[in-house]
C-alpha cells in the first residue's frame, strides 16, 4: 500500500517538475522532457495499435529463448569448471574476467557474424548471461555442506546418485538465486542487442521513440522495461526462491 | 569377526607426530565397542577411516575378512549433526539408503516405519526436517542409519550436541534398540559415562601416543544404571585414565 501511494507521489513530483522547467521557466523543450501525461497518451496510443504487447511479447520470447540457451550452456561449463581441477584453476578466473564484461561489449562481435539478425541479438544474450550462470552453478556445488556428501556416500550412493539425490536438491536455493541474477543479466543484455539491430521488440519501439524525437514514447517504454523485469523476478524466481527457502525453515 | 583393524597408521602433512599409531582391535558381530579419549586422540580420526572417509598412512582395516577402500553401505555413519537432508520430510529421509540401494518402495515404507516407531517418532513421519527439535532429529538419523542393515553401524559422538537430558534419554534408548536388535556398533564418545552406559568394551585412545591406551571390558547387566556402585567404579577408571593421558 505504502508504495502505491509513494509512486503517486514520485508521479505529481514529475509532473510538478515538467511544469516549472518547461511551462514556467523554460529551460526544457517539451521534446526533451517527458510527462506523465504524455506518457499516458502514448501508452494508450501504443496499447490501441497494438505495438506495445507486440514489442513486449517479441522481446519476452527473445529473452526466454536467450536465457534458456544461455541457462543450458552456462551449466555444461559449470559443472565442467567443477568437475575439473585444471578448468577451476585455469579457466574459472577468466570466466569471472568475462563476466564483468557489459553485454553491450558482445554487439559489434554479434553484427558481424550474424547480421542485424534475432541471432545476433540472442548472441548478446548468451554472452551476457551464460558466465554468470557458470559461475553460480559452480559456487553452489562448492557450498554443499560435507555433511551431505559424506551421509549419502556411507549410505551407499553411486556417483551419479550423489550429484542427482543430494547436490542437486543441496544446491537449489543458491542455484535459483544464481538464474534469478542471470535473468536479470540475460534482461539487460537482451535490451542492448535490441537497441542496436532492427526486429521488433522493446529495444527497437525505444529506438523509434528516439528517432521521431518522441520523448514520452522512450520514457512509457523504460518504465515498460523495468515493470517486465520485475514481473518476472516477483511471479516467477522469487516464488520459487520462497517455496524451496521456507521448506527448508530458512524464511518463515 | 566383523571388524579388524590391523596395524593401523594415520599421519597428516600439517602435524610431525602421528596421529593413530599401531592402532589393533578387533570388533566381533554384535558387539557394542566405545571409544573415549580426549579431544585430538584421533578418535573421529579413527571412526572415518573405518567409513572409508579417509585413507591409512598404513596398515588395514578388514570387515569380515574384505579390506576397506572406500565408504559404502555396508558400513553407515551416524554423525555428531544429524546429515539430514532438509528438503526430505522425516520419513524420505529416513528411506534414503534404502532408495540408495535399490530396496522395493514396499519394504521402504515397512522398515521405516517399523524404525520410526523404534525411535517413538511415527507421529512426526510427514515433518519437515526444520520442524522437529535436535534431538528428535538424531532419533531420525537413527532410525536412518538402522534401516540400512549395515555390518556394522559407525556413531561419532551423535549425542554429544545435545542438552544433557535429551542426551541421556537418547543413549537410554540406544541402549534399548541395541538390546532389541544386537547390532554391531563402534561408538565414539568424549564422556566416560556415555561409554561405560553403552558399551561391552571400551577403548582408551591415547593422544600422547596415539595408541590404544586402555581396552576395558564392562561386565555390567542390561539395562545399566548411572548410580550402581560398579557403573561408577568403571567410570572413575575410564576417567583416571583419560586425566592420566591429557595432563603433561
Amino acid at each position: 500500500m505504502s508504495i502505491i501511494i509513494f509512486l503517486i507521489l514520485l508521479i505529481c513530483a514529475w509532473q510538478g517538475i515538467y511544469w516549472i522547467f518547461v511551462d514556467v521557466l523554460e529551460v526544457f523543450k517539451a521534446y526533451a522532457l517527458p510527462s506523465p501525461i504524455g506518457v499516458g497518451e502514448t501508452f494508450i496510443r501504443l496499447c490501441k495499435n497494438g505495438t506495445l504487447f507486440e514489442a513486449t511479447g517479441y522481446s519476452l520470447l527473445r529473452g526466454i529463448e536467450g536465457y534458456a540457451i544461455a541457462v543450458v550452456i552456462g551449466a555444461i561449463l559449470g559443472l565442467l569448471i567443477h568437475h575439473f581441477p585444471y578448468l577451476q584453476k585455469n579457466l574459472k578466473p577468466l570466466v569471472l574476467g568475462i563476466q564483468t564484461l557489459p553485454s553491450i561489449c558482445w554487439v559489434p562481435f554479434s553484427i558481424l557474424w550474424f547480421g542485424l539478425s534475432t541471432e545476433a541479438i540472442l548472441f548478446v544474450v548468451v554472452m551476457g548471461t551464460a558466465f554468470s550462470i557458470a559461475i553460480s552453478v559452480d559456487n553452489a556445488i562448492k557450498n554443499v555442506l560435507p555433511i551431505y556428501t559424506k551421509a549419502a556416500l556411507t549410505m551407499g550412493a553411486s556417483k551419479r546418485q550423489l550429484y542427482l539425490h543430494v547436490v542437486l536438491p543441496a544446491s537449489l536455493p543458491e542455484l535459483i538465486t544464481g538464474l534469478k541474477q542471470g535473468w536479470s543479466f540475460a534482461w539487460r543484455a537482451l535490451m542492448s542487442g535490441e537497441v542496436m539491430t532492427a526486429s521488433i521488440g522493446l529495444g527497437q519501439t525505444l529506438i523509434t521513440g528516439r528517432d521521431l524525437a518522441d520523448i514520452d514514447q522512450v520514457m512509457l517504454v523504460m518504465i515498460v522495461i523495468v515493470l517486465v523485469g520485475i514481473l518476472i523476478d516477483k511471479c516467477i524466481f522469487s516464488v520459487i526462491e520462497k517455496r524451496v527457502l521456507r521448506k527448508r525453515g530458512l524464511i518463515s | 569377526m566383523s571388524l579388524e583393524i590391523k596395524g593401523l597408521h594415520k599421519h597428516f602433512d600439517n602435524n610431525e607426530s602421528a596421529t593413530l599409531n599401531d592402532i589393533n582391535l578387533e570388533i566381533a558381530t554384535g558387539e557394542f565397542v566405545c571409544i573415549v579419549g580426549t579431544s585430538g586422540c584421533g578418535k573421529s580420526t579413527l571412526l572415518n577411516l573405518v567409513a572409508g572417509l579417509d585413507k591409512p598412512t598404513d596398515g588395514e582395516i578388514l570387515l569380515d575378512d574384505a579390506p576397506i577402500t572406500g565408504p559404502g553401505a555396508d558400513r553407515t555413519v551416524m554423525f555428531q549433526e544429524h546429515g539430514l537432508f532438509p528438503w526430505l520430510n522425516v520419513i524420505d529421509n529416513v528411506k534414503f539408503g534404502m532408495k540408495m540401494s535399490g530396496v522395493p518402495k514396499e519394504v521402504q515404507e515397512e522398515k521405516a516405519l517399523y524404525y520410526l516407531d523404534m525411535v517413538h517418532l511415527l507421529d512426526c513421519k510427514d515433518y519437515l526436517i526444520h520442524q522437529i527439535s535436535g534431538g528428535m532429529r538424531q532419533r531420525v538419523a537413527l532410525a536412518r542409519a538402522l534401516t540400512m542393515d549395515s555390518k556394522i553401524l559407525l556413531m561419532d559422538e551423535p549425542f554429544s550436541a545435545l542438552d544433557k537430558q535429551t542426551s541421556n534419554q537418547l543413549r537410554t534408548e540406544l541402549q534399548r534398540i541395541w538390546m532389541e536388535t544386537k547390532r554391531t556398533i563402534l561408538f565414539i564418545t568424549h564422556s566416560a559415562e556415555e561409554a561405560v552406559y553403552l558399551a561391552d568394551r571400551v577403548v582408551v585412545l591415547s593422544a600422547k601416543t596415539g595408541q590404544i591406551a586402555d581396552i576395558i571390558p564392562i561386565q555390567l547387566e542390561r539395562p545399566r544404571q548411572v548410580y550402581d556402585p560398579d557403573f561408577v567404579n568403571y567410570r572413575h577408571r575410564i576417567l583416571d585414565e583419560i586425566k592420566e593421558d591429557s595432563v603433561e
